[in-house]
């Protein structure tokens, strides 16, 4: 799906004439698809087909209990319907967790990529990636020394202004945003990157040269060509975040309850797997239908 | 302009540091329970030494992401080959596949690995780790290689292949050198990936294997102690050194540079 | 497309069944004899470095540790993974799902000598007891309550919990079982099987305005209470002794009139351990008075169930303290729950917890 989001491909046709022997296309096609696929295919995808099926029973098929074939757990929106107003919270924060990653991860590409060069770039690509390579659960616990009463935040403020009373918003939604935004930021950064860097200085130079400005060079030019980019990291980041549970459960205190830590109890605590099955794969439904219109309008929006 | 886009890169690294710094501080605080406020002590570091599963976990898990690193980035950039430059049919379908990997929580797809593999025979230990890891990884490296060739001109691959090249060599002499920033990236991803994966080594490990994360997960429990700290700044400081060194001696900024 | 997509998951399937029968049944590697791996939480006891050193020293036994961090984890792992484990901790209130299912054995205490030490009343108690065997050697046991910050005013009664004078300061334990439990407390019904679940319900709505958190561990618990972020919370017995003793956290831990929510973990055998019999000396040496002492005072652990062990402990400890024996008598222990029960329980969790954040 991610590609057929994408407005502006490369131009791809029939390969011009070449010389020498070459294997039939769908060989070749097959080759390079096979290893991935069945990789996929044997640790994953089965895996999850078979949590699929599970999703159709009574109960957790382990153990004793007598199980039969039952729609029930796909009824759960219907029976408990407090996992609306849940479902709606995760869709919100994974939307503004996804906008302002987009926000702030496509300018920080622009940034990397127009202004600087060589070696300072290669550099700072690195060390926006690192943070990336610590455990995320230690990332999330340091989140919760800064935000908290008392915590580095707090006593950043009181260090300029002694008087003023406590900013803290640890055990908060905005606390959840951030700690995800802080998780999945990287991703966009480097996706828009890899699209920007291929912008070639001419056109811009032209477009400059021709008396555009700022914001005409930025949604005429950087915006459209880095879309590939922008489109993936949305994909990285809005699909992990609606099932998270380990930010809003840390960050979030008592309004960290969503889909993802529902689920997670459904596995850690309740042991019903078909319940937290039937819950997932109505997100990732859910996850689908979103990009599939966002798709749709996407695609009439480049015909038009 | 140029100094307002570097000026907003510092804002943004130091925005990705905050919490890290934190996390090394911690490190060097006195109190296992992270109270304020700090006194210095290197003590943690000293425990670290001593806590011989600690290290083995943490080295563990390095070797773990770089076998992970190497081959998910390989399928995955093969993968993206055929899916962005070829047509076939069901291309749609392959694409879709790759989202319920990222979709589903770790915990559920663990879980499902860990019923499946038991019935299937694959069993537990190292090599389940390993295919489970680099089947996560897979997704992520196909999406950040496919961005790559997007945004690259397929024009310059025809251009060589019409001036005589095969469509092999045109590749590897012409595609591959542009992508080498996204192959590069992705394999970081994969890296990253393998190396924060817990619920997988944790379901997939045999008794008395373990992995960093999975230590992090289970000390929750009793107590997660700032050797943790420790060996995590140790860990980044490492890789830090690592691929500067890396970056030093390779050069990929000298192609992405010409484009 | 969805008939694509259907057309492919069909093949999928038939790919997986395949790929299925074709790899099942592997042998499966068997532990050497002097080796026996222990299925339990991180840091509970069965793997300080020092009592596994001394444990081998004396039987020339090697331990290997595997760990869990759920309870239908550690079912899961003991299903799927038959022949690896020869000892593993199982909360009193599954024995019985797990002796059922067939996944334990009975234990035979004429070979575990410190079993004449246990508790009559925890050696047999009726959540070990299935078919007239006991399932499990009562190893500890604690006590679920509250939690306070020393110095403030002890509560008498879990109404506290929802009193406006704690408005934003309560901790909670996230965990539907012991939730319900309290709720069934506060409105006077059985802590294993409230009729009146609505009721319970209510009540554990009323905390709404005082919920600050949701605690998950016992980590995480210290670190919040370290930095002020609560002063009322419900908390386990034992964890609270090392919370004062071992961290110096100013808390206290009060039973209310209500009583506490008892819980006993045992240890148990594998039906398929390949070493029941160093499985069995373990278990042996993990009630051994000498050993619980060395614990409860080096690292602090919850009541042991063997009585002379307790005994042994100096009589001001705080362990001891906290632990009264009397509470053995009539307190009520959490115990089994049939599945349906148990999903009530946890649907009505969430309803709360969904409430809370509202």
């Amino acid at each position: 799906m991610p590609s057929d989001l994408t407005t502006n491909t490369a131009v791809r046709g029939p390969s011009g004439p070449r010389t020498g022997w070459t294997p039939p296309q769908w060989v070749a096609t097959t080759a390079l698809l096979m290893p991935t696929y069945a990789w996929l295919t044997l640790a994953v995808l089965l895996p999850l087909l078979t949590m699929f099926c599970f999703s159709f029973l009574s109960a957790t098929p382990m153990g004793k209990a007598p199980i039969v074939f039952t729609l029930k757990q796909y009824r759960a929106f219907i029976d408990q319907p407090y996992l609306l107003n849940i479902g709606w919270t995760s869709l919100v924060i994974g939307f503004w967790t996804t906008l302002l990653c987009a926000v702030f991860g496509f300018l920080a590409a622009v940034a990397l990529s127009r202004a600087t060069f060589g070696r300072m770039r290669e550099t700072l690509l690195i060390l926006i990636l690192l943070p990336f390579w610590t455990n995320g659960l230690v990332r999330v616990f340091s989140w919760t020394m800064v935000l908290r009463e008392n915590g580095f935040l707090d006593n950043l403020l009181h260090l300029v202004a002694p008087d003023a009373g406590s900013i803290s918003f640890l055990y908060t939604r905005y606390a959840v945003v951030l700690g995800l935004v802080h998780g999945y930021l990287p991703y966009m950064i480097l996706t828009c990157y890899i699209a920007l860097i291929t912008i070639d200085d001419a056109i811009i130079e032209a477009a400059v040269s021709l008396g555009a400005r700022w914001w005409t060079v930025l949604f005429k030019i950087l915006v459209p060509m880095a879309a590939p980019g922008l489109i993936s990291g949305c994909v990285l980041i809005f699909v992990p975040v609606i099932g998270s549970f380990m930010e809003p459960r840390i960050l979030g205190g008592k309004v960290g309850v969503t889909m993802g830590t529902v689920i997670e109890d459904q596995f850690t605590q309740a042991f019903n797997w078909p319940l937290g099955a039937a819950l997932s794969f109505t997100l990732l439904a859910v996850v689908l239908a979103i990009f599939a219109t966002f798709s749709g309008v996407l695609k009439r929006g480049a015909a038009a | 302009m140029t100094y307002l886009g570097r000026a907003y890169l510092f804002a943004m690294l130091f925005f990705l540091y905050t919490p890290i710094v934190v996390m090394m501080a911690m490190g060097f605080n006195e109190s296992s329970l992270y109270e304020m406020p700090f006194s210095f002590s290197t003590k943690w570091y000293e425990a670290l030494y001593q806590n011989t599963p600690l290290l083995t976990s943490g080295m563990n898990s390095i070797i773990i992401a770089i076998i992970t690193a190497v081959i998910a980035t390989s399928l995955g950039t093969m993968a993206a080959v055929a899916l962005e430059r070829r047509t076939f049919r069901g291309k749609s379908l392959l694409q879709l596949l790759l989202l319920p990997p990222i979709a589903i929580p770790w915990l559920i797809t663990g879980t499902a690995m860990l019923v499946f593999f038991y019935w299937s025979g694959i069993g537990r230990g190292m090599h389940a780790l390993l295919i489970g890891h680099v089947a996560l990884a897979i997704p992520y490296v196909v999406l950040v290689v496919g961005t790559g060739f997007k945004t690259i001109r397929a024009d310059l691959e025809e251009a060589a292949m019409s001036l005589g090249s095969t469509p092999v060599h045109a590749f590897f002499a012409v595609t591959l050198p542009l992508l080498y920033p996204s192959i590069i990236g992705a394999a970081l991803f994969a890296f990253a990936v393998s190396l924060d994966q817990f619920v997988i080594s944790y379901f997939l490990a045999t008794p008395g294997y373990t992995t960093l994360p999975v230590q992090i997960y289970s000390a929750i429990r009793k107590g997660f102690t700032p050797e943790i700290n420790a060996i995590s700044t140790l860990l980044l400081l490492g890789s830090m050194g690592a691929i500067l060194i890396f970056a030093r001696f390779a050069k990929p900024g000298d192609v992405s540079d010409k484009r | 497309m969805t008939n694509f997509t259907r057309r492919e998951t069909m093949r999928l399937m038939s790919a997986g069944l395949i790929a299925g029968a074709g790899l099942s049944m592997l042998p499966r590697k068997a532990f050497s004899a002097g080796k026996i791996t222990v299925l339990n939480w991180q840091g509970y006891g069965t793997d300080e470095a020092w009592a596994v050193k001394a444990f081998t020293e004396k039987t020339g036994i090697e331990v290997v540790h595997d760990y869990f961090s759920s309870e239908p984890e550690m079912l899961t792992k003991l299903r799927t993974n038959p022949g690896a484990y020869d000892v593993v901790l199982i909360n009193s209130a599954r024995t019985q799902q797990a002796a059922v299912e067939g996944l334990i054995a009975p234990i035979d205490f004429s070979t575990v000598p410190n079993a004449a030490g246990l508790s009559p009343e925890l050696k047999e108690h009726p959540n070990l007891m299935s078919d007239g065997k006991a399932y499990g050697t009562a190893w500890v046991w604690g006590i679920t309550s509250l939690a306070i910050t020393e110095g403030s005013a002890k509560p008498d009664s879990y109404t506290a919990l929802a009193d406006p004078a704690h408005k934003g300061r309560l901790a909670l334990f996230d965990d539907a079982v012991t939730n319900i439990a309290i709720g069934a407390l506060l409105s006077g019904q059985d802590i294993n099987n409230p009729t009146d679940l609505a009721a319970v319900t209510e009540k554990l709505k009323g905390f709404k305005e005082n919920v600050k958190l949701l605690w998950s561990s016992e980590d995480q618990w210290n670190k919040a209470f370290a930095a002020k972020e609560f002063d009322l919370s419900i908390y386990w017995s034992g964890a609270a002794v090392r919370s004062k003793r071992n961290a110096k956290l100013p808390v206290e831990f009060v039973v209310p009139k209500e009583g506490g929510i008892g819980w006993l973990d045992n240890l148990t055998i594998p039906t398929s351990s390949s070493n029941p019999e160093g499985g069995l000396a373990f278990i042996n040496y993990m009630i051994d008075p000498e050993f619980y002492v060395e614990w409860a005072i080096k690292v602090g652990a919850p009541a042991s169930a063997n009585g002379a062990a307790m005994e042994k402990l100096p009589a001001e400890d705080l362990n001891r303290l906290v632990h009264k024996p009397e509470y053995l008598k009539t307190m009520s222990f959490q115990s089994a729950l049939p599945d349906d029960r148990r999903e009530a329980f946890n649907n009505v969790w969430q309803e709360v917890k969904a409430f809370y954040a509202e």
